[in-house]
């Protein structure tokens, strides 16, 4: 492992590998997740929720003693409105999200009514006794139902089942395929995924009566955003709306849209005298959180004789599930992927169509990647497609058409603005990492009747992080997200407070913020507290996702403690009788020619005796917001190289090997760097080999418990070998890139290539994600029989 | 609602409690004794974040009656101490073994488990034996890592404890 960078001439400052600080209560078993949280009077909460994809509600029967208990829509209408998540892009369709279904429900999972007792059990006990009387409708679960011209509609109004449809030509792709010496077409499929963080979602509301606060805990990503939308769908000023994220169990985007649940919950939290809180179950969670990916994509692509691309065209599908989010809507997925199928390649011709599709499914959210993973799916396997065909090395291909450092910053097809690095040169040195040559031997070695055949495959990707509200608001967002605040407090004690508006929930942003903290001021972190995810405590924020909070939340970090270490500067001088340009801040003090003052003795002289520092105006406390002047984002790439192992009896495939090469940016700390990367390839793999939400053809989610949900485990996950090319951006503080998502974006591909490599004899392609044994041997099976047929065919054309 | 009385063991102190019948040793160290550590994740006795250690064996409190821990020793994370989880958690820590920490108190107490055996593994069978408790976010390669290193650490320290009494024989 390496970093080109220096390392920080601060001691537990930028690039320094601190130990997380996040880590001691953990292990200690101390963490406070929502479901660890103690009220009094707290009661609990369960959900009834429609066990059917789509219906017409036509009764909701409670028994009478349980009427104090049990809340439905018509009961809840009066105190919450429901919230509708539209966008600003031409056509979009919308309909409200209700906060409990009214007159129909649109998915399995829909919550309905809900009961509340002293204890989860009792609570479900009642809602047991809850009836929900349905006429079932026709349900609209697939991409071809949901197109079809006699398809039932999801809502009621709609002409169709399109939330939108976009659409976008840059340079001439007619012109490319008539210049083209090869091209492909291909057909790409991702099917639906659960998000899965293993701490299910959760909510507890309280209103406090004597001060008319109400305060809402909730597992979330983005408080001030969830703190918002309460008081907006409550009728409430936001002042009187406090909302607090716990330590979570993961998020992974699952955790950053505004739920009916909390809304739901707040709302009933003002009617009644009691706390109330209601942790998801795993099946709610298989069901009710957002879910993911459910794309599908037809892709042609021309290239010349020597290898270079010469045009893409994209047909985008995405199934969006039943109704639009706040504040990411329905066409959140399809405009990223057309916007990221351009991948890292200089692409001069590009065409793209896209539609998002209403279904009787959950409705779809961000998870990480967002949609990227689909893109470089797309592309990445078309790229060794395009190379099969001109009998290249794959890699080769990547190399030739890929934006290099001379051509930064680049523009794109889509119109993206690719700030920095050396795309070419990550996929050499992962070839070099994977050991490219050696696997090519010992694929050479392998007899011709080895049942097991080993295969090389690449993904690589560009990703934008943390993009500014431009960028949300051409994807028609209504709610352009790009802002985030910092504050940071010197005490008497001369230690440091720092309160941001971000939600750290696995990603040590209590490390890295002080880090930066520590950059500026020469502390140990010891000395810094980082507070997040309370809005009462914290500046504005929009919170944890889309890769951005080190960038974003970094900067504003790094903006309000330069702005406190002038001050300190100044005070210090004054004190030290030495002119400020005299004065550094060094090891906890501030350090002049003849003497220093420590952080302590300096911020008990301002603040209990500022007689003493003439000169110097009040308060040791600066709140800084901040906002990147290029608001087009940092953009990280990698390319990840698999070794896959294919048994030809089973379709089993098993990675044997696993290297990336990746360039984030300077690295903050690079064992929360890796940490991210690890974990995000993880969740690929999961994507690419194992996870799945399989609908029935009634919309019925069948694959909703662990034991049919698979998750990688230890076993599933090799020892992966990881390379950073830390180039800094020119657009962020520090240069840094956002970290987060990039693992999760090419291993589907990167796999999906290393299989078509290894089954390269036989032609087999397998293009749809997960590819589970099944998929693997059908698709095998498929291509030596059509391989025979053809054989037989030429057989009788000579005789 | 039937209630029984569950006379059991807890880190060290004896406890007699009243629950329902229905209770699982969860929820009756969660909500009755405020033994939090111990995490629900899918409460279908798959992920392992509820792991404890019940007569020196792992086990999924979320799968286990509280009514069939009668006379019961269950050790939960709050209790886990000695040289070996001081091993484990000091490798967990430098080995990026936990990120959100959820997983992490029943990831411990079955990697204590296996610790404790002192039997050498490798990587695969590391992996293997630690299947039963997932971790969506490290991607295991830490987790590998450190419970190998902490393996090691004990096999080392009991043969250097053999070692010396050796030689004080």
């Amino acid at each position: 492992m390496s970093t080109e960078r220096d390392v920080s001439v601060r001691r537990h400052g930028v690039g320094a590998a601190v130990p997380r600080r996040e880590d001691r209560r953990h292990l200690a078993g101390q963490g406070c997740f929502i479901a660890d949280v103690q009220l009094t009077g707290l009661c609990e909460v369960a959900f009834v929720r429609s066990q059917t994809a789509h219906g017409r509600i036509r009764e909701i029967s409670v028994p009478a003693e349980d009427r104090e208990a049990v809340w439905t829509a018509q009961r809840l209408a009066p105190f919450a409105e429901p919230l509708t998540a539209t966008s600003t892009l031409e056509g979009f369709r919308t309909a409200p999200l209700p906060n409990l279904a009214a007159d129909k429900v649109r998915y399995v999972g829909e919550p309905v009514a809900l009961a509340i007792a002293a204890t989860r059990a009792e609570a479900e006990d009642v809602a047991g006794r809850v009836g929900v009387h349905l006429e079932p409708l026709p349900a609209v679960v697939d991409f071809d139902t949901a197109l079809a011209r006699d398809a039932p509609t999801v809502h009621d109004d709609w002409p169709d089942n399109i939330f939108a449809t976009t659409s976008g030509e840059v340079g001439d792709v007619d012109a490319a395929a008539r210049e083209a010496a090869v091209s492909v077409t291909r057909e790409y499929t991702l099917h639906r995924q659960a998000v899965v963080p293993l701490e299910t979602r959760g909510v507890i509301a309280h209103y406090n009566r004597s001060t008319g606060e109400l305060v809402v805990w909730s597992s979330t990503q983005t408080p001030h955003m969830i703190r918002d939308m309460i008081a907006l769908q409550l009728g409430m000023e936001a002042r009187r709306v406090r909302v607090i994220a716990p330590d979570m169990g993961g998020g992974f985007g699952a955790k950053c849209s505004v739920y009916p649940e909390e809304i739901t919950l707040a709302a009933i939290a003002t009617q009644v005298d009691h706390p109330v809180r209601w942790v998801e179950d795993r099946w709610e969670a298989q069901v009710a959180s957002t879910q993911a990916r459910d794309h599908r994509h037809r892709i042609t692509a021309y290239a010349a004789a020597d290898g270079t691309l010469l045009g893409v065209e994209a047909d985008i599908l995405v199934n969006s599930g039943a109704y639009s989010v706040h504040p990411w809507t329905a066409t959140m997925d399809a405009t990223m992927a057309s916007a990221m199928i351009p991948g890292p390649y200089r692409l001069p011709n590009y065409r793209f169509r896209t539609r998002s599709l209403a279904s009787n499914k959950t409705p779809s959210g961000p998870y990480r990647g967002v949609a990227r993973p689909a893109a470089a799916f797309s592309i990445e396997r078309t790229i060794d497609e395009l190379a099969h065909e001109l009998a290249m090395e794959p890699y080769e291909m990547r190399i030739r058409n890929m934006v290099r450092s001379e051509d930064m910053p680049y523009v794109s097809a889509a119109d993206k603005v690719y700030d920095s690095g050396d795309y070419p040169e990550a996929v050499r040195r992962a070839t070099a990492l994977v050991e490219h040559d050696t696997w090519r031997e010992r694929q050479r070695a392998l007899p011709a009747s080895a049942r097991r055949r080993i295969g090389i495959g690449y993904g690589s990707f560009t990703e934008q992080t943390a993009h500014g509200c431009i960028e949300w608001a051409a994807r028609g967002l209504a709610v352009t997200i790009g802002t985030e605040g910092a504050r940071l407090a010197m005490d008497a004690t001369g230690s440091l407070s720092l309160s941001v508006g971000i939600k750290s929930h696995g990603q040590g942003s209590e490390t890295t913020l002080a880090q930066v903290v520590s950059e500026v001021f020469d502390v140990d972190l010891d000395h810094v507290t980082v507070s997040h995810g309370d809005t009462a405590m914290t500046p504005r924020g929009d919170g944890t996702f889309a890769s951005r909070t080190m960038v974003m939340a970094g900067g504003a970090t790094h903006g309000a403690a330069l702005a406190l270490a002038e001050k300190v500067m100044r005070i210090g001088a004054v004190l030290l009788d030495e002119p400020v340009q005299d004065v550094v801040l060094r090891d906890h003090a501030v350090v002049g020619k003849k003497g220093s003052v420590t952080y302590a003795q300096l911020a008990k002289e301002f603040l209990f005796t500022p007689d003493h520092v003439p000169g110097v105006e009040a308060g040791l406390e600066v709140v800084h917001h901040y906002r990147p002047e290029v608001q087009t984002g940092a953009f990280t790439y990698a390319t990840q190289a698999a070794v896959v192992e294919v048994d030809l009896d089973t379709g089993a495939v098993k990675l044997l090997d696993y290297a990336v090469v990746e360039d984030c940016g300077t690295v903050v700390n690079p064992r929360i760097v890796d940490g991210q990367i690890l974990g995000g390839i993880a969740q690929g793999i999961g994507n690419a080999l194992l996870e799945e939400i399989v609908h029935d053809a009634d919309g019925q989610p069948k694959s909703t418990s662990f034991l049919d949900y698979l998750l990688p485990g230890a076993s599933e996950v090799p020892q992966i070998k990881i390379e950073h090319m830390a180039t800094p951006s020119p657009y962020t503080v520090f240069g840094v890139k956002g970290a987060g998502e990039g693992g999760a974006i090419p291993p589907p591909a990167a796999i999906a290539n290393a299989i078509r490599d290894a089954l390269r004899e036989y032609g087999t392609e397998v293009n749809e994600t997960p590819m589970t044994p099944e998929r693997v041997w059908t698709a095998l099976r498929t291509s030596r029989m059509a391989a025979e047929a053809e054989g037989r065919a030429t057989l009788e054309a000579v005789r | 609602m039937n209630e029984i009385t569950v006379h059991l063991k807890v880190n060290g102190r004896p406890h007699t409690l009243r629950t329902a019948g229905r209770t699982t040793l969860a929820d009756l160290l969660r909500d009755q004794l405020g033994l939090t550590g111990l995490h629900l994740g899918c409460e279908q006795g798959v992920c392992g974040a509820c792991t404890v250690i019940v007569d020196g064996l792992p086990m999924r409190a979320c799968l286990t009656l509280a009514g069939a821990c009668e006379d019961s020793d269950v050790v939960t994370v709050e209790g886990l101490d000695g040289p070996d989880a001081d091993r484990l958690r000091d490798a967990f820590s430098r080995h990026g073994a936990l990120q959100c920490g959820f997983c992490t108190p029943g990831m411990l107490l079955s990697a204590h488990h296996l610790v404790r055996a002192r039997q050498p593994l490798d990587r695969e069978e590391v992996g293997v034996a630690l299947s039963g408790n997932i971790c969506r976010c490290t991607g295991y390669n830490g987790i590998v890592s450190a419970v190998r290193e902490a393996l090691e650490g004990g096999i080392a320290a009991e043969s250097a404890a053999v070692t010396t009494r050796n030689h004080e024989e």
